[in-house]
């Protein structure tokens, strides 16, 4: 199968994953208890003035009209407006996008400049101290909630030693483009700084159960790969033995961890909820959380078509490229 | 310890400063929402980190003395900024930097004059007459007249003027405005309206009509031109609001010259907040971690009564709650004392009857029911509906401890030996759907809810909760009824001793159990004098810097 078709399938198939969270996101709304009216109105509000919000908002329309509307949007971008605010959908949460991703992405970073070292040095001191200690550091970051994490990480290293902020992005990414752009280098440079420092906790919170799994993941597959025949051959050829892990072993070893990581980016923008809650985090998250609190359905649906359609293009980027990377998986 | 070091707080303001400027550039900078658009970022540089002193040295070396900023963090962001289009505290917050009323409150709840320096009904004619202040300006310089503020009453009560406004029902009995003058606006009302004032002390914002005129609805909800001490320097929706002192205002210039408002939804985020000096008012401190605060350099819990009571509703149709000595059996039963010490850690008050001590109608004399088991159990037998097994239905998170509250109350009755009482959480979403039907059918039995009533007056909490075609009511009672229909119709002393005979009537007839009444608790940073208030409002205005 040739590249394009492989696309176009990955893509169709997308598209109809797509439409099926939009349609049971629809349907929560329906299920979900909760006139969004009474959520909206005080108690004591007028009836009229309570039944001209329900038509402003498309409540008392049937169910098909509102289902169609609500679909035939989602291509357009129309995601509707927010019941608290009145504002668009598709706005607010295209503006929460970059902090999700940076966290999302720096969490990432974190886990692999640490994971697949911490894994490689496991592997080829197998049942030695640094072993013992990896494998104790990934069971303790697989083990730990991250919000209580985050927790204390703030309580530590930021209201007892003053190291970090607790919370909030005071700068995001695009800002600091825009000043690059504007040739303003030295205020770039101070802004980097400043973002490294607001996204230190949040990005080893959300990172270090994704740490913990790469580290044990590069492990075993390392201690796989170096069973095999070739590493013996390898060996026997009189190949020196950094060449035989790092250039051999290692190499076939990240083939499977390009897969989790791509995954694992996908679950990192959905999983981040928590993490930008504690910290105050103004992502998709945020958006979503505070959302579902005020019961503005429309805020809700939207973040969590965004957060889908997000999973099936980094699902459909990591099989591509896993493809890419290993010839024998071939496009079909 | 807790104030941010000389060289941390240089470069987020360098770096602050330098975006502010470059985005300004690009979006031409005369934008009050100039971020609004854009791509999230906030440009603030995270300057809310600013520490402790009233002494900054500002970028190009200069240095200002009496600067004074304050960042507040309630616990959600404005849902716009259109004063007349909301019906939230932490929206109202934020709006009454910058929106005035024509009367106003101070912080004991007594009405004060804002715009208006006087104020009467007109005598013979249901009607109201202001007399506005002179000299008074919006933000963008124009004059105060009376037509801005027969066009704000207006835009509230008669949808035709703006939209279906949800503060309608505030200005109740209101029916339009006009201005007879440059400085006198009449109001002309449906009757009698004895709480015409202190409507108007809560509600109506006063806006200047050409410039709501000038704009679509969503820029009203994004920009502002009120008349109030603080004028918008930038919004960026969901995320922050900034305020600067407005020097033309026609009182004393506020102390506080850059205000901030930003929001965190966990509770142990703000108090973080606080204790690293990012903020210098929270809201809602949970009882658990105000030792944390109070132990610390950063600040102290500070707490005042709030206008919101919590009560358990016992509907009077079905059994056992038909009975009135079973009800009064179950106010016997739950130790009230016990659970605003222990459950609210002191955080919260007893109450006995509809009307909180601060609002108008309260009866000094009645007292909330003492904790006596064996006479709850008494009654229980008297009533005849001993073995019940009874549910109380609760919202989780709602209010400040309402599950630990609700199951508290159930567990004092599930001690009577002839009663067993358990506790079923609930949506809040739902349970208000429930409650709000107008059915009283369609309610549960036995729920816990709160109500808070920022116009400090018990009638209109007794006509929402407990009259017989009240909002919320599951109660019916023919003499609670007609003491509330005198008082609507009389003024002065007759009108309060009618509504303190209707709290004397609620307490005996126990339509109730009767909880507490809720506590509005912050964290203060040392930094800043302030005191709470019972309407919940934090007003920066009245903040000053800490000696």
């Amino acid at each position: 199968m040739s590249l394009a078709r492989f696309l176009a399938k990955r893509l169709l198939q997308g598209a109809f994953v797509v439409w099926g969270v939009v349609t049971i996101v629809f349907g929560l709304r329906v299920i979900a208890p909760g006139d969004p009216a009474n959520v909206l109105l005080p108690p004591d509000v007028d009836p009229e003035v309570r039944r001209q919000v329900v038509a402003e908002l498309g409540l008392d329309q049937p169910l098909h009209v509102q289902y169609w509307k609500f679909i035939t949007g989602v291509p357009t971008g129309d995601l509707g407006t927010s019941l608290t605010t009145g504002t668009e959908v598709t706005a607010r949460v295209a503006r929460s996008i970059p902090a999700t991703l940076e966290l999302a992405i720096a969490a990432t970073v974190v886990a692999v400049v640490i994971a697949i070292p911490l894994g490689v040095v496991s592997a080829t001191n197998r049942h030695t101290a640094p072993d013992y200690g990896a494998t104790l550091f990934s069971l303790a970051g697989i083990s730990t909630p991250n919000f209580w994490l985050g927790v204390m990480l703030i309580i530590v290293l930021s209201v007892q030693l003053n190291l970090f902020p607790t919370s909030q992005r005071a700068i995001g990414i695009p800002a600091i483009f825009d000043l690059v752009a504007s040739m303003q280098f030295a205020a770039a440079l101070e802004g980097l700084r400043t973002w490294l420092w607001y996204i230190t906790l949040p990005a080893i919170t959300l990172g270090t159960y994704f740490t913990a799994l790469i580290t044990r993941l590069t492990r075993s597959g390392m201690l796989d790969e170096l069973g095999k025949t070739y590493v013996r051959a390898s060996r026997a050829k009189g190949l020196p033995e950094s060449l035989v892990r790092y250039r051999h072993v290692l190499r076939n070893t990240l083939i499977p961890i390009i897969t989790v990581v791509g995954l694992q980016l996908g679950t990192l923008i959905g999983g981040a909820v928590i993490t930008e809650f504690v910290f105050d985090w103004p992502g998709l998250g945020q958006v979503l959380i505070s959302s579902i609190n005020s019961r503005d359905w429309p805020m809700v649906q939207g973040s969590l078509i965004v957060i889908s359609i997000g999973f099936v293009v980094v699902n459909i980027v990591v099989d591509t490229l896993y493809t890419y990377v290993n010839p024998r998986v071939g496009f079909d | 310890m807790l104030e941010d070091s000389p060289d941390r707080r240089g470069f987020l303001k360098y770096a602050g400063a330098a975006t502010a400027a470059s985005l300004a550039g690009c979006m031409g900078g005369d934008e009050t929402t100039e971020t609004d658009a854009g791509d999230g970022d906030d440009t603030d540089g995270g300057d809310g980190t600013d520490g402790g002193d009233d002494t900054e040295t500002t970028d190009d070396g200069e240095t200002e003395v009496g600067e004074f900023e304050v960042t507040i963090t309630q616990g959600n962001m404005p849902s716009g900024l259109d004063p007349h289009d909301h019906r939230e505290t932490p929206t109202d917050v934020v709006m009454l930097h910058a929106y005035e009323g024509l009367i106003t409150r101070d912080a004991a709840g007594s009405t004060q004059a804002a715009l208006a320096t006087d104020w009467s009904r007109v005598e013979g004619e249901n009607a109201a007459e202001f007399q506005l202040r002179e000299d008074v300006t919006f933000h963008n310089g124009d004059t105060f007249v009376a037509e801005d503020a027969a066009y704000s009453i207006n835009r509230i009560v008669d949808e035709d003027v703006g939209f279906a406004s949800p503060q309608r029902d505030q200005l109740a009995g209101v029916s339009g405005a006009s201005a007879v003058d440059e400085t006198t606006v009449r109001v002309e009302l449906d009757g009698l309206n004895p709480i015409v004032f202190s409507e108007f002390a809560t509600y109506c914002d006063i806006v200047q009509k050409s410039w709501v005129e000038d704009r679509s609805k969503s820029e009203i909800g994004q920009e502002m031109n009120g008349t109030g001490p603080f004028q918008l320097d930038s919004y960026t929706q969901d995320e922050e609001v900034v305020f600067t002192r407005y020097d033309d205002y026609w009182d004393d210039p506020a102390e506080v010259s850059e205000l901030t408002f930003r929001s965190a939804t966990e509770s142990s985020t703000r108090v973080n907040q606080m204790l690293q000096g990012e903020t210098d008012i929270i809201v809602n401190v949970p009882p658990q971690e105000v030792n944390r605060i109070n132990n610390s350099d950063a600040g102290s819990v500070s707490a005042a009564p709030s206008t919101r009571i919590l009560y358990n509703g016992m509907r009077y149709d079905v059994e056992p709650f038909s009975s009135k000595q079973f009800r009064q059996a179950m106010n016997y039963a739950v130790d009230l004392e016990s659970i605003v010490s222990n459950v609210l850690g002191g955080f919260g008050a007893q109450t006995g009857q509809p009307t909180l001590p601060e609002f108008v109608g309260h009866n000094d004399d009645v007292d909330p029911y003492p904790y006596d088991p064996d006479e709850a159990e008494r009654l229980v037998e008297e009533s005849g509906h001993a073995g019940v097994e009874i549910e109380l239905n609760t919202p989780v998170g709602r209010y400040l401890k309402d599950l630990e509250i609700a199951q508290a109350v159930a567990g004092y009755i599930d001690e009577l030996p002839n009663v067993s009482a358990s506790v079923n959480q609930r949506d809040f979403g739902s349970l208000t759907d429930e409650l709000l039907t107008g059915n009283i059918e369609d309610k549960p039995p036995w729920y816990l809810i709160g109500w808070g009533e920022a116009t400090f007056e018990g009638a209109l909490v007794m006509t929402a909760l407990l009259s017989t075609n009240g909002a919320l009511t599951s109660w019916s009672n023919d003499e609670f009824d007609s003491l509330l229909e005198t008082a609507a119709n009389s003024t002065g002393d007759e009108r309060v001793s009618a509504l303190e005979d209707a709290n004397a009537l609620a307490n005996e007839e126990a339509p109730w159990i009767f909880l507490n009444q809720q506590y509005s608790v912050y964290g203060v940073s040392n930094r800043v004098e302030w005191e709470p208030r019972s309407d919940e409002r934090i007003d920066a205005y009245a903040m000053s810097p800490a000696e």
